[in-house]
């Protein structure tokens, strides 16, 4: 988790002040620019993805990231890091309590908003198609806090991205195994040739419209009932 | 012709009409098919409608009164015409704190409606011994729980703004957080309330219909735009929540019902956890542990499903009393854009079902079941008590708030509501 406790004042740079560096050495370096880092409060019960996301923030913002957090000490923790915009799982069932925080309470002078709200609904779209919900102390530039919502909405979609690979090259191997066993079946016991084995399970798959792999999967489900059945027989 | 709509649904025991109309093939015979998608917070299901994601929502009442008097995302885009059910939720606190209260205040605790006194005097004592506020959860800002809660706490004088903490708490986590002592107590729906009684660690002080009978609940929310231009299907998806609602109405029917929605996609509880928000039998309340309360759901009976606007009015004075909107906003025009009471009657005219003649009924002057003859034919309704025995005169909420001596002075709507409760009344 980055700290959020170092001040920084109008004109440092855009870099974040992480707890350890310090922020005077950098901000010479950095374009100057006219208010200091924004405090983004990072709610994603997927610490995978949050490590994504928050590297994606910190050189712009003052990052804080929770994981576990709800209710009650949730609503502590913002009233202790006091952030400018919170960044969350659309579906994560902690928005409701962020949501208290739109009316004006004593211990919540500012009101936070959903960022969405004046950008019109294709921007909120874009957002809720990538999973991200954003909330913003209300009177905050859409502006300054536009650039934050689409790192968090990339990252989110890059996280998402990486799983759905990551997925579909499991679903591929397991996909060319079952099909080289099944041609092997077929080698094996009706005498095919490679190139026959394969093209009849081609025709199967285009005659039934079904993926190759269910095929495959199919051969290898009968020829292992055939097999076993005469297995039986021949021993009796 | 078979439309297609998608419908989501909170995890609680009162999405059953929806679920039972599905599965029991109600939508089907009208025409509709319909896939329901399960939401784990209020605010995503509220996007989701807002964008179009999906067709209609089992939502808050004042969510939809919330969005037609301006405040939050979609300002003036929601509305009903069909309430779900009434009743259905109860405040539950500590162990700890019930047998504070008990040991202060025995006389009253034993005593229904269970008031608040015994608590204020819990929170005075832990004042002066110095100790920090008692921190009770709802589950969202706009939500008959939330107004439920206010309303008992203020009627026994205490100032849910000073006396102690409210905060929002996802309903799946309340036992948890009362079990840690990150909260005292809270209101919530079913099975949350059973949940921590079952599990020793809290006990059921009153229910929702004790602090009001036969409030409005959940209501079927859709995107006005949508229901201008879908209007048939609007009335077919009324008719089969009319249907399956009846058919709820049956105790003979809840056991089944009960099985339905204890299923993973649905509630994802077990059934034992469950039946008894639907049966009404061997509830809690007044720190009782089996009482039986079979208006604890009401789905159906005491012309239920009609969005009364005197109901949009109600939640309306109380989000005014709270400062949650502004005092001179003009209830009529809202309660006419959030509750659609004609097009309730327009869609249940064939099934046979008698629908009220009028808009508005006073609230809290029935003390037991009544006859209401201003309808189509005379419906026996249910009484409508308050728990302080006021009365709320729908063409006098002026007054009504001005009763309250426990309220916000002042607004607590930021900027940006403001703004939006201003630009829709022009």
């Amino acid at each position: 988790m980055t700290s959020p406790q170092t001040p920084v004042s109008s004109g440092s740079s855009s870099i974040l002040p992480s707890d350890h560096q310090g922020s005077e050495k950098e901000s010479s370096s950095g374009a100057a620019v006219s208010a200091a880092p924004l405090r983004v409060l990072l709610i994603d019960e997927d610490p995978e993805r949050a490590r994504q996301v928050e590297e994606g923030l910190v050189t712009n913002a003052i990052v804080h990231t929770t994981i576990h957090t709800h209710g009650r000490v949730l609503l502590e923790l913002i009233s202790k890091i006091s952030p400018d915009v919170i960044i969350m799982d659309c579906n994560s069932p902690d928005r409701d309590t962020i949501e208290s925080l739109r009316l004006v309470a004593q211990s919540n002078p500012k009101p936070i908003v959903m960022f969405v709200e004046e950008e019109g609904s294709d921007r909120m779209q874009d957002a809720i198609d990538a999973g991200v919900s954003a909330y913003v102390i209300d009177g905050l530039k859409p502006k300054r806090v536009q650039p934050l919502i689409d790192t968090a909405i990339a990252r989110f979609r890059h996280m998402d991205n990486l799983r759905n690979e990551l997925k579909k090259t499991k679903d591929d191997l397991a996909a060319r195994k079952a099909i080289e066993r099944a041609k092997g079946l077929l080698m094996q016991h009706h005498g095919m040739t490679e190139d026959q084995a394969f093209s009849s399970m081609r025709t199967m798959s285009q005659q039934q419209g079904k993926p190759l792999k269910d095929v495959a999967e199919s051969i290898l489900t009968i020829l292992g009932m055939l097999m076993n059945n005469k297995d039986k027989g021949d021993m009796s | 012709m078979t439309v297609q709509l998608t419908l989501g649904f909170a995890q609680l025991t009162d999405c059953a009409p929806l679920v039972v109309a599905k599965e029991k093939g109600v939508f089907a015979t009208h025409g509709l098919d319909v896939s329901l998608k399960r939401f784990a917070s209020w605010a995503a299901m509220r996007d989701a409608l807002g964008t179009g994601a999906i067709d209609g929502a089992h939502m808050l009442s004042p969510m939809v009164v919330a969005s037609a008097a301006g405040i939050g995302p979609f300002p003036g885009e929601f509305t009903t015409a069909f309430t779900l059910n009434l009743n259905g939720n109860a405040i539950t606190v500590s162990t700890a704190v019930f047998e504070a209260m008990a040991s202060m205040a025995p006389e009253t605790i034993t005593r229904r409606p269970l008031s608040a006194y015994a608590l204020k005097m819990l929170i005075e004592r832990r004042k002066e011994d110095g100790k920090e506020p008692l921190t009770f959860a709802h589950v969202y800002p706009h939500s008959m729980h939330a107004l439920e809660l206010r309303y008992w706490l203020a009627a026994a004088g205490i100032d849910p703004a000073k006396d102690l903490n409210l905060v929002v708490v996802p309903p799946a986590l309340m036992v948890d957080a009362l079990a840690a002592g990150q909260i005292d107590g809270y209101c919530v729906g079913e099975p949350w309330n059973n949940a921590a009684v079952v599990a020793g660690i809290g006990r059921t002080l009153i229910t929702s219909g004790e602090i009001w009978s036969n409030g409005p609940e959940k209501v079927l929310a859709v995107r006005d735009g949508w229901a201008n231009e879908n209007h048939e299907t609007h009335l077919k998806l009324i008719a089969a929540l009319t249907e399956s609602c009846a058919w709820l109405d049956d105790m003979d029917n809840r056991l089944t019902a009960a099985q339905i929605i204890s299923t993973p996609e649905y509630v994802d509880a077990p059934f034992d956890e469950i039946v008894g928000s639907l049966t009404g039998r061997n509830r809690q309340t007044g720190g009782e542990l089996r009482v039986d309360l079979p208006d604890f759901n009401v789905f159906h009976r005491y012309a239920a499903n009609f969005p009364w606007r005197s109901h949009a009015k109600w939640i309306l004075s109380q989000m005014i009393r709270w400062g949650e909107a502004p005092d001179d906003i003009d209830t009529r025009i809202v309660a006419n854009q959030a509750f659609r009471p004609e097009v309730y009657c327009e869609a249940v005219k064939g099934l046979g079902i008698p629908c009220p003649s009028t808009d508005e009924k006073m609230e809290g002057v029935h003390s037991h079941a009544w006859l209401l003859k201003d309808a189509t034919e005379p419906v026996a309704m249910g009484n409508d008590l308050f728990m302080d025995r006021r009365v709320f005169d729908p063409t006098n909420i002026d007054g009504y708030i001005s009763g309250f001596s426990i309220r916000n002075q002042t607004s607590r709507l930021g900027a940006s509501d403001t703004n939006q409760i201003s630009s829709l009344a022009k």
